[in-house]
């Protein structure tokens, strides 16, 4: 109970030595919308929920799923608005590394930038800690590579990883499935099978979205009829 | 890192903070900047299908070719090139830092670039710096809107032109578009007159010399035509090779290690804090 007394500050550790905030703003990922990010042998898959508050909104004008560079992408859970914000600096440091070393950014490097940031918020005076974890997927000469970005500003490199509501089933079930030879078409399939698992009604290329990037260093967010597709031939 | 932070647009108009201090420069003896006549002939021009660029390739130091076969068409966007006269330095950074920028509103955008937001970019950027940035550009390009060609004067002044040349060799340039320049050119017709142009440049003037590079930019697509045509080869390369004379001999050869020098310090204090 102690801890309560230095919950309100973010810049006051607690007597167990955490930053409550911090905990608090996990606490907020943690009730976010599933999403999970797979590496396959040749690409990166990621993919997440997309449950809008009310059948009245244009699911088409939101995307959760974003380009950061060409060969870069990203997705949250959590909420939204921080992870605009944590987007379009990204964007821009990744830019500002080109201008400076004329080669486009390599994955771990704006990870790195990226989780600076976040760590900065938790540090500061009159902010608060980003209430988002971002799953980074790219493709660069080191091959594909996943990372998860937390809101303390600790990263991960994942082979296979989920966050949000579902977190613990989606790990379990991607812990049995993942193999290390699984190539991306798989990948995509075992990502739709767990996003499945705890989903809440009916599944369709409406309600969720996959980013993929592959061989070609591309990424790029599917259509909602190319999500039927893999739907159809997950089945 | 502040130093490759985005200029963003200033705030409420003007701002006056530096006009004293100019004043006083000024009044001390501090020529105001005047705009240079700049070795190099760019031009551009709208044909049906879109626009083509052309330029130069020479880059002057004074009265001395520094590059025999520099480029000058620069990259903007995907479908909006920019050809640049004046300081290369300037040139360079300008386009550069435009580019970087429009680049970030593509992200943000989802959207193709338009030649205007570059345009609007190049300009407030230089008027902002009073002409000290020394760069005339050729900004051309096709968007949703259809083909635009626009020049850029140091000082941030803009037109917007169906033909346009500038540099030093610009007048060389500009004479064979009056006489020959048509609405409705095909691409071929375009590409042939564009290099008439910058020919004139490179045989009249003689900021400008070396080759042409021609960019063709129309819906969808564009042709980075570089050293389009090489007027100006050299004229004689000797198949033999140099051959130095005979008369040079080696007398001896001695090498003599460097003794290294270390100075011994005795009882010398250790390191404090």
């Amino acid at each position: 109970m102690g801890d309560s007394q230095y919950s309100f500050s973010l810049t006051t550790f607690s007597p167990s030595g955490k930053l409550v905030q911090i905990e608090h703003a996990l606490t907020a990922v943690g009730s976010g919308q599933t999403s999970l990010g797979i590496k396959a042998s040749n690409g990166v898959v990621i993919a997440t929920e997309k449950k809008l508050p009310s059948i009245l909104v244009d699911e088409a004008s939101v995307q959760k799923i974003q380009t950061l560079t060409p060969n870069i992408g990203v997705v949250y859970s959590g909420m939204g608005p921080d992870s605009r914000v944590l987007v379009r600096k990204s964007r821009k440091q990744a830019e500002q590394y080109y201008r400076l070393y004329k080669e486009p950014i390599p994955v771990t490097q704006l990870v790195r930038e990226t989780a600076t940031v976040m760590q900065e918020f938790t540090q500061s005076g009159g902010v608060r800690p980003f209430g988002v974890s971002l799953l980074v997927a790219g493709y660069d000469d080191k091959g594909p590579q996943l990372y998860q970005v937390d809101p303390s500003g600790s990263y991960f490199s994942w082979k296979a990883s989920a966050m949000g509501k579902n977190v613990s089933n989606a790990k379990t079930f991607l812990e049995k499935r993942y193999t290390e030879e699984m190539e991306l078409d798989d990948a995509v399939h075992t990502a739709i099978l767990t996003l499945k698992e705890g989903f809440e009604g009916q599944i369709s290329g409406k309600n969720i979205e996959i980013g993929m990037i592959g061989n070609d260093r591309i990424f790029k967010v599917l259509s909602p009829s190319e999500v039927e597709d893999y739907l159809q031939e997950a089945e | 890192m502040s130093r490759f932070e985005e200029s963003a647009p200033a705030r409420g108009g003007f701002s006056f903070d530096l006009c004293k201090r100019n004043e006083m420069l000024m009044q001390k003896g501090l020529k105001p900047s005047s705009y240079l006549k700049t070795g190099t002939t760019i031009v551009g021009l709208v044909f049906q299908d879109g626009v083509i660029l052309g330029a130069d390739t020479r880059a002057t130091e004074g009265p001395i070719v520094a590059d025999k076969n520099c480029e000058k068409i620069h990259y903007m966007a995907p479908n909006i090139y920019c050809c640049g006269a004046g300081t290369a330095a300037d040139t360079e950074a300008v386009t550069d830092m435009v580019s970087s920028q429009l680049k970030l509103h593509r992200f943000h955008t989802g959207r193709e670039s338009r030649v205007v937001t570059a345009l609007t970019l190049l300009k407030s950027h230089l008027f902002s710096y009073q002409g000290h940035v020394s760069a005339a550009l050729v900004l051309g390009g096709v968007d949703v809107t259809g083909p635009h060609l626009h020049t850029i004067y140091p000082h941030g002044s803009t037109d917007t032109l169906p033909f346009a040349t500038m540099g030093s060799g610009s007048l060389a340039a500009m004479a064979i578009f009056e006489s020959k320049y048509r609405e409705g050119l095909t691409r071929d017709e375009g590409v042939k007159l564009v290099a008439e142009a910058i020919c004139s440049g490179i045989f009249n003037d003689l900021g400008s010399g070396s080759n042409v590079d021609v960019c063709v930019i129309t819906k969808g697509n564009r042709e980075y035509l570089r050293n389009y045509m090489l007027p100006n080869p050299r004229t004689y390369v000797s198949e033999k090779g140099y051959s130095f004379s005979k008369k040079t001999e080696v007398l001896l050869t001695k090498i003599t290690p460097l003794r290294e020098l270390v100075e011994v310090i005795e009882g010398g204090d250790a390191m404090e804090e």
